[in-house]
């Protein structure tokens, strides 16, 4: 092939690349439409503050205990608990004088005031 | 937000806005990607639906990734490219064996229309013309020459070395000329030169 046969197919081939690169295959809007549905249906959530926003100590703690059902449970196991170490059933032995030792019912009984809250200690 | 001005904001960037949820990144980042997708889907495959579902396949992954994506690693259009070619290459290894006759006929142009004829005509031999390159000259060629891409670009995409992209271009321009040569008349070339 002469010199100037092989410009030509090369200038040729250049042309054709060069209208080619000028003008791409133009995007379908089906292949448009396609591509943004799977974006959104891909697309993780927002990063947003949530809605809720109880930050507070007591809000925190609220919620940890069981809300105000919780709370209200809480509220009567304590009252019950203080009721039984101020009045204990005259049935149930001490556990003060159980535990400093007291071997005797009689001694028991006489103590029992004293040691159900730890005033003997005081009192020498 | 960074996304109210698209045009200067990274692809990169855009794409880490999507992974947070923005709902224009994921808009602006498809009219800036997907032509390009597409276009090279369709330049590898020489098949339009083909080229639209790989496009859409490649765009999909491209959300996948969207989360983990490290900003400033690596260009997004240069991972695209290399999505976009192995999906092209998992379909044409699929379809290897089968003619490649598949291109559409011109449709009916209005009357008069010839110069249409003759840029269909020509778009089409051309594609015709790389369809025949091998597979890896075939893309070098496109990303270099339909593309535009410069060759350290295109050695990221094919993960070879720039020296590599310069002998593969190199010699699938050798055999696009050696294909189409004694086709400048039949495309109208020869009536260019003397006009």
């Amino acid at each position: 092939m002469k010199k100037q046969d092989k410009d030509a197919e090369s200038a040729t081939v250049e042309a054709m690349l060069d209208a080619a690169r000028k003008t791409p295959p133009p995007v379908p809007e089906r292949l448009m439409a396609r591509v943004l549905a799977d974006a959104e249906a891909l697309q993780p959530a927002a990063v947003t503050a949530p809605a809720r926003n109880r930050s507070g100590f007591f809000a925190r703690m609220g919620e940890f205990i069981g809300g105000w059902q919780g709370m209200g449970g809480l509220v009567a196991a304590t009252c019950a608990g203080i009721w039984i170490g101020w009045n204990p059933p005259a049935a149930l032995p001490d556990a003060g004088a159980l535990i400093l030792g007291y071997d005797t019912a009689e001694v028991m009984s006489t103590t029992a005031e004293l040691t159900s809250f730890g005033w003997d200690v005081d009192g020498g | 937000m960074a996304s109210d001005d698209p045009l200067s904001v990274t692809d990169d960037a855009l794409l880490v806005l999507y992974a947070n949820g923005d709902p224009g990144a994921a808009r602006t980042l498809t009219a800036r990607l997907l032509p390009r997708v597409f276009a090279h889907a369709q330049r590898l495959l020489g098949d339009a639906a083909e080229a639209e579902d790989v496009a859409q396949e490649a765009m999909v992954r491209l959300w996948r990734i969207a989360p983990d994506w490290r900003q400033g690693e690596a260009q997004v259009t240069t991972w695209l490219y290399r999505v976009t070619a192995n999906l092209c290459t998992d379909r044409l290894r699929k379809r290897r064996g089968v003619g490649l006759d598949e291109i559409a006929e011109p449709q009916d142009p209005s009357p008069g229309a010839v110069a249409q004829i003759q840029d269909r005509a020509r778009r089409d031999a051309l594609q015709e013309a790389l369809d025949q390159l091998p597979e890896r000259q075939r893309q070098a060629v496109v990303l270099r020459h339909l593309e535009g891409l410069a060759n350290p670009e295109i050695a990221q995409v094919m993960e070879i070395s720039p020296r590599a992209v310069e002998s593969l271009t190199a010699r699938g321009k050798r055999a696009l000329t050696a294909i189409l040569a004694g086709r400048r008349a039949e495309l109208g070339y020869d009536d260019e030169k003397a006009g």
